[in-house]
Formats: C-alpha cells, sequence, structure tokens
C-alpha cells in the first residue's frame, strides 16, 4: 500500500483528504505539529507528499527545498493562489504538480496515480479480479475460463468502476459521474445502453448474469 | 487670447489717455494754438498708444498660444506648472504660484487613490483565495458523501466558484501588469479541465457533450483560456432549452487554429449581437429573468484581447457559437519546425 502524507493546515480539507485517499487505497498520514513536519516526514517516510503553500511556520516553498536535501519522492503543490509565480516557484523547487484550490477530487487522484506510478514502476499489468473473471485495464480486456473479451472505452471505465467496488452496489450517478471523470461525457441512458452491451460481451464468453441490476438502486458485480 | 476681450480690459488705460489728451487740448488752445498744431500732436500720440496696445497684444497672443499649444499636446495635463517657463510679470508668477498648488494637490489625490486602489486589488485577491479554502472543503466533504443533496451543492459550488473567478480576473485585468505567461498548451486538455469544473452544473441541466478531435496545440495561457470556456459553458447552461447540446470543435487553418463552442440555446437577437461584450450589457435575453450581470463576456473580451485571441459571436435565431481563434504565426510554425 501506497503511503501519502498530506501537510494541510486547514482541518476540514485534511480530514477529508484523508478519507478520499484512504478510500482509494492509500495509507494517509496528515501532519500534526507545524513545527515538526520535516522529522514527521522523516519518520512516515511517504511515498508522496501533499503540500499547501500558506502554512503555519516554514512555507511549502520551504519545506518542499528542505524535503528535496534528502528524498526524491514525488510532492503534489496544492493552492488556492494560481499566480504564475507559485507555479514557477513551485517547479523550480523540485515540486512534481501544481493544483489550484478547490481542486477536482479526480484530477487529484489521476494526478498522485501517475505520479506514483512514474516514481515506483510496478513491471506486471495492473487487473481485478472477482468471481472468475480478471479485468484487464490496460490491454482493455476481460477473461473468463481463457476466453476473452475486447471492450470499448466506455465498457472499460464502467467495468473498472464495478471491479473496483466489487461487492457494493454502484448507484447510477456515481457511475456516471466516474465516467466524466475520465472525459467521457455519456448520460444515463447511454449509461444502460453500454450495459447492455457489456452484459451481450460477457454472455459471449459465458459469463452470465456477471453484471447485477439492483433496481432503483443502481448495478453491483 | 481674444481680441476683444482684450481691448476691453484695456479701457481704463484708454481712458486715462483720452483724460491725458483732454487736458493737454485745453491747456493748448487757452495758449492760443492753432487746431492744425493740436490735431498733429493728438495722431502722433494715437499712433503711439495704438501701436504700444497692438504690439503688447501680438507678443502676449505668441506667448499664450504657445502656452496651449503645449498644454494640449500633454497627455497629463496637470503637469504643465513643471514645464513651462517660470512667467515674469508680478500678477503671473501669482497664478503660476496657484497652478503650482493645484497640481502638487492633484498628485497627491492620484498618489492616494492609486495606493487605494492597489490595496483593494491586493485585498481581494487575497479574499478570493481564502474562500476558496471553504469552497474546497465543502467541494470535498460532499464529494465524500455523495447523494442527491450533495450533488445539488456540488453544482451551487461550482456557480460559487465561478463568480470568485469572475471577480478574481476582472481584478487582474484592470491592471495593466503581466500576470499570464504564454506556454504550449493542448486544446483538448483545457476544454475537459473546463468541462470538469461545470461537471455538476452541466448534469443537473442534463447537457449532451460532444466533443470533436481538437488535439491542437496553440501557444497561449491555459488558466486564462479556461476562464473563458467556463463562461462560455456557464452561458449555454444558463439559456439552455429543452435537451440541450454542447458541442465543441477545432478548424486548424495556415496560421489560425479556430476553437467553436456550439449550444442550441436560445441564441441571441441579431440586434444585441454587436454589443454582448460591452461591460454591462445584459441583453433582451438576460433581462427576462435569467439574472445576467453583463460582466462574462465582457471580461472574455478583455482577456481575450490581450491575450491575442480573436473572439466572435454567432447566433441565428436558435443556438449561439462562440469561436476564439488562436493564432499561429510563422516564428511559432518555424520553432516547431
Amino acid at each position: 500500500m501506497k503511503k501519502i502524507f498530506i501537510v494541510e493546515d486547514d482541518f476540514t480539507i485534511q480530514a477529508q483528504l484523508k478519507t478520499l485517499l484512504s478510500g482509494n487505497g492509500y495509507e494517509v498520514f496528515a501532519v500534526t505539529d507545524f513545527s515538526q513536519t520535516i522529522q514527521q516526514i522523516k519518520t512516515f517516510v511517504p511515498h508522496l507528499v501533499i503540500l499547501d503553500i500558506k502554512l503555519p511556520g516554514n512555507n511549502g516553498f520551504e519545506i518542499c527545498s528542505e524535503i528535496r536535501t534528502f528524498s526524491d519522492i514525488p510532492i503534489v503543490f496544492v493552492t488556492s493562489s494560481n499566480t504564475d509565480m507559485d507555479e514557477l516557484n513551485s517547479i523550480m523547487l523540485g515540486g512534481d504538480a501544481f493544483i489550484t484550490k478547490p481542486y477536482n477530487t479526480a484530477i487529484l487522484l489521476a494526478k498522485i496515480a501517475a505520479l506514483l506510478k512514474r516514481a515506483y514502476p510496478s513491471p506486471q499489468e495492473e487487473f481485478f479480479t472477482w468471481n472468475g473473471a480478471t479485468l484487464y485495464p490496460a490491454s482493455s480486456v476481460i477473461e473468463y475460463n481463457g476466453q476473452k473479451a475486447e471492450l470499448t472505452k466506455n465498457e472499460l471505465k464502467i467495468l473498472y468502476y464495478l471491479f473496483k467496488n466489487a461487492g457494493k452496489i454502484c448507484p447510477r450517478n456515481d457511475i456516471v459521474d466516474f465516467l466524466w471523470d475520465n472525459q467521457l461525457y455519456v448520460d444515463d441512458n447511454a449509461l444502460s445502453v453500454n450495459v447492455a452491451r457489456i452484459r451481450d460481451k460477457l454472455n459471449k464468453i459465458g459469463l452470465t448474469d456477471f453484471v447485477k441490476t439492483k433496481h432503483r438502486q443502481g448495478y453491483t458485480l | 487670447m481674444s481680441g476683444k476681450l482684450y481691448l476691453k480690459n484695456q479701457i481704463p488705460a484708454i481712458l486715462v489717455n483720452l483724460m491725458g489728451m483732454l487736458a493737454l487740448a485745453l491747456f493748448l488752445f487757452a495758449n492760443g494754438n492753432q487746431f492744425q498744431t493740436v490735431l498733429f500732436i493728438f495722431t502722433v500720440w494715437f499712433i503711439i498708444l495704438a501701436t504700444y496696445l497692438s504690439v503688447v497684444y501680438y507678443v502676449r497672443k505668441r506667448y499664450l498660444n504657445q502656452l496651449l499649444d503645449m498644454t494640449e499636446q500633454l497627455e497629463e495635463r496637470y503637469l504643465i506648472p513643471e514645464i513651462m517657463t517660470i512667467p515674469g510679470k508680478a500678477d503671473e508668477q501669482v497664478f503660476y504660484q496657484i497652478m503650482k498648488m493645484a497640481e502638487k494637490s492633484m498628485l497627491e489625490k492620484i498618489g492616494a487613490i492609486q495606493n487605494e486602489r492597489k490595496e483593494y486589488k491586493e485585498y481581494i485577491e487575497q479574499w478570493i483565495h481564502e474562500v476558496k479554502t471553504p469552497i474546497t472543503a465543502i467541494k470535498l466533504l460532499c464529494e465524500n458523501n455523495r447523494s442527491p443533496f450533495a450533488r445539488g451543492i456540488l453544482a451551487e459550488l461550482e456557480h460559487i466558484n465561478q463568480y470568485t473567478e469572475q471577480a478574481l480576473y476582472y481584478a487582474r485585468s484592470e491592471h495593466t501588469e503581466k500576470d499570464y505567461s504564454v506556454r504550449e498548451t493542448n486544446l483538448c486538455d483545457v476544454v475537459h479541465r473546463a468541462v470538469a469544473d461545470n461537471k455538476y452544473l452541466l448534469r443537473q441541466s442534463n447537457m449532451t457533450i460532444t466533443i470533436d478531435d481538437i488535439e491542437n496545440r496553440v501557444y497561449t495561457d491555459d488558466k486564462w483560456v479556461r476562464f473563458i470556456l467556463n463562461q462560455i459553458i456557464g452561458n449555454a447552461i444558463k439559456y439552455r432549452i429543452e435537451q440541450p447540446v454542447l458541442h465543441f470543435s477545432a478548424i486548424k487553418t495556415n496560421d489560425r487554429v479556430v476553437l467553436s463552442v456550439s449550444d442550441n440555446g436560445i441564441g441571441i437577437p441579431k440586434s444585441d449581437l454587436p454589443r454582448i461584450f460591452e461591460k454591462g450589457f445584459t441583453g433582451t435575453n438576460g433581462r427576462i429573468g435569467k439574472n445576467s450581470t453583463g460582466m462574462g463576456l465582457y471580461l472574455c473580451k478583455r482577456l481575450c484581447d490581450k491575450l491575442g485571441i480573436g473572439l466572435t459571436a454567432h447566433s441565428e435565431n436558435k443556438g449561439t457559437t462562440i469561436a476564439l481563434s488562436f493564432q499561429m504565426n510563422d516564428f511559432v510554425i518555424r520553432v516547431q519546425g
């Protein structure tokens, strides 16, 4: 499990970021004492740091250059100021990404995932398994009993979301939200059409009744 | 300097001369002088007086005209005491002193106002940065606790964000200093980011979004373009009809890339079209209960002018197309290879 360290002085944001990131499979630790930020980072040894710029005591830039003296971990700046100077500064001091508040959580998560992937490349392809079926997101294929089915972009993202939340009921609205976050602007009707197509494809490889409809609630695996 | 008024001003001097002439005439006649002699003396007197008055008139007129020209050529006219030569006459010097005093108080006032404006701008910018913290917190809270209720709040939050951005860019556009940086930007990314900024509003209004292949690279400031697109998307949502559609497309020609944003909304009446980029113009549609501020498109135009983007609107009864035209000059193309 990848570890993320949050340096953020607004406690609501800090707590919600923790919820968001732990919900997405990260181990999260937030700074508790701003005079001890560097020590806390050294003891927690995170894979990535999320850093605000305006902080009590040392500001984000100072903390960033201090981290760079002992570590090359990815640093994501999050700030409410969006001046060019701040962006330039953050890059000059060794920051890896600059995201302005109010940030889009999907974009933040995508940035974090991309940075982690680049910094800690894993040799094998990521895959998900549920009830004997395996989804390979990178090659856009689903496999069951040795039989494979190719998926379109929309179908892949829908299945990806269902696999990630396997066992849980996924409300239609949340699935559409997820698709929008992935730049696929489908509406509710198109979702039904896509799910019907997925079921067709799954039937062909012998996987029947894999995606279930929960009336008035959504879909589930 | 008007000649008539000058003559009027000289009336006391002329009267004194006339009285002198009268007294001299009485004296000369009393001493038994001939009429011719008296007439001769008066003619000479008159010529000398007239010459004196006209020479003084022309000299003064030339000097004053020069001063007037100089003032007219000045950009900041209140600075005239700084460049004019100090006059020699006693009363003129008093006026000069008055002008100097007026100039000084003017400069002080301008300085104070400039300072005030700068402080106000800084305060607005700081305020906007601060208000973004609670906006972010609310957004995270809602996204971590999804429900129809949270979705409603998220949509309103996008409105709030749009209005705060408007205030921020207004404060920035008022100032002449350059606070943008032109970089190679992928149009596709900017469009997707702008759509993401309005996700909940677009979803709430059931907008169908289609994005053509717009993998075009342009040279511009992505933040500013994102703001401009946000305003355009906001308008498309505000003036939508049943089954709204928003379409993004791009055309590349030799020297420019044109990004078009088309909607199928209520459109803009022909009579309003030429004025939509004016500050505070709300138009016929804006006034029918859509609480238009007349700021969005005005700001878009201003920012586009600064960035050198051509901004045009097109509307035929129904639907509106806003086109952003990015210049790709020879230099950029050559550097790109």
